[in-house]
């Protein structure tokens, strides 16, 4: 079992008297594409803040390639090679594109290399993206599908050793889903990455991910191969009423 | 252009400056000491600020420091030592205070940088009166009006070229990130905090040097007139008069202000601040951009 490069033990965040999170662990090793799922409210996105620092969780640990950043500002992950997207696009908007890209390139991503040196430059992530010829635009003038690529894009510019995604297929066409999720798949072939992907829609990721955990009520209730925990009673419980049973079309 | 360039050009500007005490009468020599005092506070405000978004009024406080560094150290250091020394003791005080403000947003930050000045000019009354039994101080031979131009001109050049150094640094970068999303720019490995702390003590710096250069014209000073909020205020609406956005915008309107002020002030001297009133209200309802964003207009209406 090779080391994981994030580990996240226990993870709690409490908002007054409400708890979002409640005590998740989960790992994520070199190369691995994990999914994360669960209904509405289950305390993805919040789980998804702790990991970038976004949020500091009242209670558990968090190691990034080794080193224990809990309680540490986000600038910091991201420096230790944690780069996320937001889920409603959060481009600059005044800049270009590629001043966009760059901007990750000159900050979090400035000490490392990329495995794969195509991807140390602003211009050719673009292209690898299909954006190449949005470069120049100011990125607040691109349509929304083409920011969420762009966030993407953002997230790459800091040469993260773990990638987080953060509901990207959200208002995607499914021929658009499949396009994003096999352009993270080569990325994450062709650099090595550890993706954690959110998804609020299942099937989506099922197809995907190599490895799926559940959150329900902020407790994570499965953890594993796809087609497993498609077959989980619990999971199929929590799905239940939401959605139909989609996780068994899915599987 | 290149930073080369540009720091090139404003070296260039600075040296033909320099001739105006030969050329010019007393009077303008004045009034260009006014526009140069303004460029230098307008320019250093904008890169902070105009980046930013973080709306500081906080350039009285370190002014006034700059000046009391003044009314303190002059007589027995010499004028081209107090002038540094004004700007690192605001810069030190901005980096200080900075370090537990620079959290807030919005108009808390506003209220409280204006409160900043508040505060030092009655800490420093306070002080005057109980340890050095007195409320203003005067000072003796001040140097020539020439040298306090060429001082205030050097700051102000000095200044123009910081920024313009720090618009083409990551500094700069950084700067735009956090006034476009500041968790945004977090998220991709900004540290916000250092790169506002040191933007902050940047502008401070200028500030209290040109309030420590500045100082040496008036012969008596006092908390009162030095911590005038007013420079602060007028700081802020030629910057954002000019295009806080821009380098060139907070200087063209920092002369513009600074003449149109004194020829108002000539013309009609009792309604002179109700027609600069209006004229302001009706930049900023019209052209919010700035006077900078002229140019871009006219470039538009010719392509």
């Amino acid at each position: 079992m090779p080391e994981p490069v994030l580990c996240a033990r226990g993870i709690e965040v409490r908002f007054g008297g409400l708890v979002a999170v409640d005590g998740v662990d989960l790992d994520a090793c070199a190369g691995e594409f994990v999914g994360v799922i669960g209904p509405n409210g289950a305390g993805k996105t919040t789980f998804f803040h702790t990991l970038s620092g976004v949020i500091v969780p009242t209670a558990g640990k968090l190691m990034v390639g080794g080193d224990d950043l809990t309680g540490c500002a986000p600038h910091a992950f991201a420096r230790h090679g944690v780069a996320r997207t937001f889920q409603m696009p959060r481009v600059f908007r005044d800049m270009s594109a590629e001043a966009n890209v760059r901007f990750g390139l000159e900050f979090a991503g400035r000490a490392r290399r990329h495995a794969h040196e195509a991807f140390d430059d602003a211009r050719a992530i673009l292209a690898f993206l299909g954006l190449e010829d949005s470069a120049a635009l100011p990125a607040g003038g691109l349509t929304p599908a083409r920011q969420r690529l762009l966030e993407i894009g953002m997230a790459l510019g800091a040469r993260p050793r773990v990638l987080l995604l953060d509901e990207v297929a959200a208002g995607l066409t499914h021929a658009e889903v499949d396009a994003t999720a096999q352009l993270i798949r080569r990325v994450r072939d062709e650099l090595g990455l550890a993706v954690i992907w959110i998804e609020h829609a299942v099937r989506v990721l099922m197809n995907h991910v190599d490895r799926v955990a559940v959150l329900h009520q902020g407790r994570k209730i499965a953890d594993g191969d796809p087609r497993a925990v498609a077959r989980d009673a619990a999971v199929v419980e929590a799905y239940l009423g939401e959605e139909g049973e989609p996780v068994k079309r899915a599987a | 252009m290149t930073l080369r360039e540009l720091l090139g050009a404003i070296a260039a500007g600075a040296l033909a400056l320099a001739a105006l005490p030969w050329l010019a009468s007393d009077f303008l020599l004045s009034l260009a000491l006014t526009c140069l005092m303004y460029i230098g506070l307008a320019v250093t405000w904008a890169m902070f600020s105009g980046a930013t978004n973080y709306l500081s009024l906080a350039t009285s406080a370190f002014f006034g420091i700059g000046a009391y560094v003044t009314a303190w150290g002059f007589g027995s250091l010499p004028y081209a030592l107090v002038v540094p020394l004004g700007g690192l003791a605001a810069a030190a005080f901005a980096a200080l205070v900075g370090a537990g403000i620079l959290h807030l947003r919005g108009a808390y930050f506003a209220v409280l940088t204006f409160g900043l000045g508040e505060l030092v000019r009655h800490a420093i009354t306070y002080s005057e009166k109980t340890y050095a039994h007195t409320v203003g101080r005067v000072l003796q031979d001040a140097p020539e009006s020439s040298v306090v131009y060429w001082t205030v001109l050097l700051v102000a050049a000095a200044a123009v070229a910081a920024c313009a150094a720090v618009r083409a640094s990551r500094l700069g970068l950084a700067l735009a990130g956090i006034g476009a999303d500041e968790e945004r720019a977090q998220t991709l490995g900004v540290d916000t905090r250092a790169a506002k702390i040191t933007a902050f003590a940047i502008a401070a710096f200028f500030a209290g040097a040109l309030g420590a250069a500045v100082a040496v014209r008036w012969t008596y000073i006092e908390p009162a007139s030095v911590f005038n909020p007013f420079i602060g205020f007028q700081t802020v609406l030629i910057a954002m008069i000019g295009g806080a956005q821009t380098l060139a915008g907070p200087m063209i309107s920092a002369v513009v202000f600074s003449l149109l002020t004194e020829l108002l002030r000539l013309q009609f001297p009792y309604a002179y601040l109700i027609v600069l009133g209006v004229l302001l209200i009706v930049l900023v309802l019209y052209l919010p951009g700035g006077l900078a964003s002229l140019v871009g207009r006219w470039r538009r209406v010719r392509a």
